[in-house]
């Protein structure tokens, strides 16, 4: 299944609670793409994926948003 | 007439400042300026960034030239000129021409010192060996610059994590060089407090400098007569470069010769008009010691900042025709203002640490107040935690430390100029400040945490520092409930610390663990620790502390 996550706008930490309660309702293989603005959400879901073992699958940042695509382990 | 003489030792800032200074107030003064260094009027405190090519040209960091005095000022600047010795009784210097041999006197009416600070080498095991510096004279950069552009330097040491050691750190590491340093002291910025120091020290560390702390330096290794190996109390580090930045000494041995007194830290004593105890000799610069603003005691800040002060005004009163007190500039003290960029971070501090002012024997009470840069919805805004040290009687703001990825010198200048004119932490809280989004929040960090300084002080909040909490955990006594949300516990979280959100918090009070003394409530800036702290109040629990500064500013593990 793919998941989307409008978090643009959202100041730290609305973006990781919003992926965490996502993932936690996702299966195993499912992908979550989620769009951020708040620059210091690359440093969360990188401690995020570490400690999950969620795949950081892509991360891209145009125009101030961060895009990253998350695959659940 | 014949003119009156003026002989400056020294010209780097507090020598070159006072013979222009001097010049500019009085045209017919004659005067003569001896250094033994070859390079005058440089930036030294912009040495580590020329050794890191962010600074590249060596003109850049020469100011001016002993032609451009000559030439545009007449003020004569005699390099390489040694001054061996003060004639107190017949007023003149003894002055050897260091290429020649050649030795002259030169009399004077007034005398200025300006002969600076040294760095400290200490007599360890083959520190004569080859590629082992200090970095403090022109000479130092320029041979350091040119090892590193020969690419022969892989592994570099730096002893000492002070300001120089740092910002030579960084420079060595953005140049691509492995780089350790080895601090003596518990951590690096030893003027700062442990907090505010762990801080810089965790970003550092992440940003790939190895650390040393609380270690000893013991001796050198080396190879064909260069440096191979620091040895420590922590075992060998290989090296094929090492930077000395232990600390300096005040350069005074002519001065203490002739008669004049020397006091904190051996540096020259002088009233605040730069005046030393032997008439017509002044003293400025490095080598002059300073008063503390704060506790009106003599202290030895060497800083180019003050320097540059102390110089201007050692020229403006032994440039005066006529000695009138009325007349003389002065300088009534100063609050060893200072600040670094240690790569993606700045920090920054101003008047009395935490620990100067216990030791000094104030009843202080100290906050730690994370805050935004610019307006948190601005893009680019940064944080920055604040620390304020406050006078628990007179509500005096003692000092102040800033750390952190925004920006740290307007607000520590902010502070040391209410410091400067004795503001009370309530006068802090009501300054007018200069808003708009791209420039700083509605109520700024120092506004913000001058409130929360002033909730503290009449009891509205209780809290505890990260040091405290972190040696509570190790022996057990505290109970930490962290009221973020389930995500953001989740990724990192003090050890042994329980998660209730704060908006389940009533609900869920039951589940709250009473059988330790104390409960330490959690968040990541400590906002919703102080909403939690509020809501459980009213529950009736007891011995409930907000942890000052949250996880942001907490700088032991967090897992």
């Amino acid at each position: 299944m793919e998941k989307y996550i409008n978090a643009r706008g959202l100041q730290c930490p609305g973006p990781i609670v919003e992926l965490f309660k996502v993932a936690k309702a996702s299966d195993s293989g499912d992908l979550i793409t989620i769009e951020v603005t708040d620059s210091g959400f690359k440093k969360d879901l990188a401690a995020w994926c570490k400690k999950t073992g969620n795949e950081l699958v892509s991360i891209v940042e145009e125009e101030g948003v961060i895009k990253a695509v998350v695959k659940k382990g | 007439m014949e003119k009156q003489k003026l002989v400056v030792i020294g010209a780097v800032a507090a020598g070159t400042k006072a013979a222009s200074k001097a010049k500019r107030n009085n045209p017919d003064l004659d005067i003569k300026v001896f250094t033994k260094e070859r390079y005058i009027s440089y930036a030294g405190c912009g040495l580590p960034y020329y050794i890191g090519g962010v600074i590249k040209e060596k003109q850049e960091i020469l100011v001016r030239s002993p032609e451009d005095f000559r030439n545009n000022q007449g003020i004569g600047v005699f390099t390489e000129h040694e001054v061996k010795k003060i004639n107190v009784s017949e007023k003149k210097v003894i002055v050897e021409d260091l290429k020649s041999g050649n030795v002259q006197e030169f009399p004077y009416d007034k005398l200025i010192i300006a002969t600076g600070a040294s760095p400290i080498v200490p007599p360890l095991e083959n520190i004569g060996l080859a590629n082992i510096f200090t970095l403090r004279s022109v000479s130092d950069a320029l041979t350091i610059r040119e090892l590193l552009d020969s690419g022969k330097v892989k592994k570099a040491v730096v002893v000492g994590g002070g300001f120089i050691g740092l910002e030579t750190a960084e420079n060595l590491k953005y140049r691509g060089i492995e780089v350790t340093i080895v601090e003596l002291m518990p951590h690096i910025l030893p003027p700062f407090d442990e907090e505010i120091a762990l801080y810089a020290q965790n970003h550092m560390v992440d940003m790939g400098v190895n650390i040393l702390t609380g270690e000893k330096v013991t001796g050198f290794e080396g190879i064909d007569g260069k440096v191979s190996a620091v040895k420590t109390s922590a075992g060998d580090i290989e090296a094929d470069m090492v930077i000395l930045s232990i600390g300096v000494r005040p350069n005074t041995a002519v001065a203490v010769e002739a008669g004049i007194e020397t006091g904190a830290a051996g540096a020259i004593k002088v009233n605040k008009y730069m005046e030393t105890n032997i008439k017509d000799i002044y003293a400025a610069g490095d080598c002059a010691e300073n008063t503390n603003l704060v506790t009106g005691k003599p202290v030895w800040y060497p800083m180019g900042s003050t320097s540059n002060k102390t110089g201007r005004i050692a020229g403006h009163n032994a440039a005066l025709v006529k000695q009138d007190e009325s007349m003389k500039d002065s300088l009534e003290g100063v609050l060893g203002t200072t600040i670094v960029r240690l790569f993606e971070i700045n920090a920054a501090k101003t008047g009395l640490s935490e620990r100067d002012a216990i030791r000094e024997g104030y009843d202080i009470e100290t906050v730690l107040v994370p805050g935004n840069d610019k307006a948190h919805y601005f893009p680019g805004n940064k944080r920055i935690i604040t620390k304020l040290i406050v006078d628990r009687s007179t509500r005096k703001v003692l000092g102040a430390q800033i750390v952190g990825e925004g920006a740290a010198d307007k607000p520590i200048d902010t502070i040391a100029a209410a410091i400067t004119l004795g503001a009370k932490v309530s006068d802090l809280a009501k300054l007018d400040l200069a808003y708009a989004p791209p420039f700083s929040m509605a109520m700024s960090t120092t506004i913000l945490s001058a409130n929360v300084m002033m909730n503290k002080l009449t009891g509205r909040i209780e809290t505890v520092k990260s040091g405290d909490v972190y040696k509570g955990l190790e022996d057990g006594s505290i109970n930490i409930l962290d009221v973020r949300e389930e995500g953001e516990f989740f990724i990192s979280a003090i050890p042994g610390s329980t998660n209730i959100p704060l908006n389940e918090i009533e609900a869920r009070a039951g589940e709250i663990d009473k059988s330790k003394e104390t409960i330490i409530l959690v968040c990541k800036l400590g906002e919703r620790a102080y909403s939690s702290y509020l809501k459980l109040k009213k529950l009736g629990f007891k011995n409930l502390r907000v942890l000052e500064g949250g996880t942001c500013a907490y700088p032991y593990e967090l897992i």
